[in-house]
């Protein structure tokens, strides 16, 4: 196991230092002198020369970077100076918004894949599974945009039961939160769902297919046992792999699930202040979603690795 | 008796269909066909088909469907919501025509270049873990902060999109060939090394390239869509697909004409180059 990490860790470590360059240069790539497009057309040389003193913009390029990581470590990552207040603040406001939108669209995939592959693969109902089978069709082949642009329309528009965009902190009121919370967590969950319960409806088949099975119907053991007891445990351990790359899926989906439902969140926060031109926060935003989505793929790849001892002697 | 033998002949006499045209005369194939087909011809014929420009603003804002002059109504501005669709699926497959081709590109020469050398496929594969780790639309983000906004993103950060997949699914099939037996036929039959790769392998490994094709395409308008609704995609005023649709959001409760045409078209869209992408993949793995 320790051995499997020590193997992906390179490259692990490999992508962050790309990502880690990537995010610097890009204050350095924009055209003109960047103390002064972070300032504003209107703002007095001295704003200038404070901007240019707090990120060291007069220091050689190396000296900038390593400063820049030192700032990243000890989480002093200064004040915004197009969106107001102090970055760490505002990032630490914002992660909160993700975190609660990719919680929730997770627990949406859960359910729902589970429900989507169990059904799919044990109804008696033809006309139940045609249902799940265009959903999941449905859901893999319409981007998200119109998936979201649909649920407004239905939930929002057409009943008037839930609220079409925004956030109210699950924490602060819950019953409130919820609403905000229900259709961009539904938004961001159905692909991923979709994908999962037919990972699992093939599972289930496959495993209710095998000698094991025959032989236990044979010995009058009960289709629902046969299903909870043998086939599901021997369906999941694929899947559960699967969930976590949806995961990281999820944290990459959530950037537009949140600009379609205006929700608070890290991918707002980087088009904002992309389109502010705050280009020290964008730096800091970029290192920080690609280090979450590593280090999510990396857990990935070691509980498959936990899972199926194949793919540790490979 | 004499018809019925016939009949019966006839297919045995007749050369079997190409796999590529018997899977695009499936019913799945013809219906995929005639969604992109439609699409891409209210594009191509948009100036025909409408007698406004695209940014033409008039008086009307939020006129609804039916309104003389504007069978889609309008939007916030008073433009021509039936032009504004129009040209908005032109400069879609615009953008399409163009980065889809070139990722596919970009991605099989990394692939031959790595099937050269083990030193260059090293290389290569960690180009594409290095492409592939970035999530996509944050990639979208950056690559926006440096270029600007405008139709250059969006292509760019499509074919980038498109690089490590047509790259690892060719990389895998020239594989798959070398190891076959003909392949080792042709080598020992003195056929030299790219004589057995331009007429032998690459023909063979050519089919999963197809059809991801047609699944690019599909992805290429998602993200298209997306760029716009993160407001990083093409330039307004210019109308694209997701660029209409995004606009329609804030008015959706007032005016939901205004989201209906870039949603179906979307929708008729993708359906249909996964229809045809299905009909091909089915075809040829049989």
């Amino acid at each position: 196991m320790r051995g499997h990490l020590l193997r992906r860790l390179p490259s692990a470590l490999l992508v962050l230092l790309v990502a880690s360059f990537a995010a610097f240069a890009l204050l350095r790539l924009v055209p003109g002198d960047p103390a002064a497009v972070l300032a504003g057309p209107d703002a007095s040389p001295e704003t200038e020369a404070a901007i240019r003193d707090r990120l060291g913009l007069d220091a050689s390029l190396l000296s900038q970077y390593v400063q820049w990581l030192g700032d990243l470590v000890t989480g002093d990552l200064g004040p915004s100076y197009a969106i107001g207040g102090q970055t760490a603040d505002l990032i630490g406001e914002a992660i909160g918004a993700t975190v609660e939108l990719t919680l929730g669209a997770l627990l949406f995939v859960v359910v729902l894949g589970a429900a989507f592959g169990i059904v799919g693969a044990t109804s008696g109902n033809r006309w139940l599974r045609g249902t799940v089978r265009i959903l999941t069709t449905g859901a893999l082949a319409v981007p998200p945009f119109v998936t979201g642009v649909l649920l407004v329309l239905l939930f929002s528009v057409l009943l008037g039961v839930l609220p079409p965009g925004g956030r109210v902190p699950l924490l602060a009121a819950p019953d409130l939160g919820v609403q905000y919370l229900l259709l961009p967590a539904l938004c961001l969950a159905l692909p991923s769902a979709a994908v999962l319960g037919r990972y699992l409806k093939d599972g289930i088949e496959r495993a209710l297919g095998e000698d094991y099975v025959r032989t236990a119907t044979a010995a009058g053991i009960a289709p629902r046992r046969l299903l909870w007891r043998h086939a599901l445990p021997n369906a999941l351990p694929p899947v559960v792999t699967l969930l976590g790359m949806q995961t990281g899926n999820l944290l990459g989906g959530a950037v537009l699930v949140e600009a379609i439902f205006a929700w608070p969140g890290l991918g707002q926060l980087a088009e904002q202040a992309l389109v502010r031109r705050d280009y020290p926060v964008v730096q800091d935003l970029l290192l920080l979603l690609v280090t979450v989505f590593v280090l999510v793929q990396l857990l990935t790849d070691l509980v498959h690795a936990w899972l199926d001892p194949r793919i540790r002697w490979e | 008796m004499t018809t019925t033998l016939t009949k019966a002949a006839q297919p045995l006499a007749r050369r079997p269909l190409h796999p590529y045209r018997a899977a695009l005369a499936t019913a799945r194939g013809r219906t995929g066909l005639a969604l992109v087909g439609l699409v891409v011809l209210a594009g191509l014929l948009a100036p025909l088909l409408s007698g406004h420009g695209p940014t033409d603003q008039s008086a009307l804002a939020l006129a609804g469907p039916g309104t003389p002059g504007h069978p889609l109504g309008t939007d916030d501005l008073g433009r021509d919501l039936l032009t504004r669709l129009l040209y908005g699926i032109r400069a879609d497959l615009g953008i399409i025509a163009v980065a889809v081709p070139l990722g596919a590109v970009l991605g099989c020469l990394f692939a031959l270049a790595a099937a050269a050398h083990p030193i260059a496929d090293t290389v290569v594969q960690r180009t594409f873990d290095l492409i592939l780790a970035f999530p996509g639309l944050i990639l979208a983000l950056a690559i926006t902060a440096v270029l600007g906004p405008g139709r250059l993103p969006v292509i760019i950060v499509i074919a980038l999109a498109e690089i490590p997949v047509f790259g690892r699914l060719l990389r895998t099939g020239i594989l798959v060939q070398s190891g076959r037996e003909y392949v080792t036929a042709a080598r020992v039959g003195g056929t030299s090394g790219g004589r057995i790769l331009t007429r032998h392998i690459l023909p063979n490994a050519a089919d999963p390239l197809v059809v991801q094709f047609a699944v690019s395409l599909t992805v290429a308008v998602f993200i298209e869509g997306a760029m716009s609704f993160l407001g990083v995609g093409v330039r307004p005023p210019e109308p694209t697909l997701g660029a209409v649709l995004s606009q329609s959001m804030p008015y959706l409760a007032q005016a939901p004409h205004f989201a209906a045409g870039p949603l179906v078209t979307v929708t008729a869209l993708v359906l249909g180059l996964s229809l045809t992408a299905e009909a091909l993949n089915r075809e040829i793995r049989r």
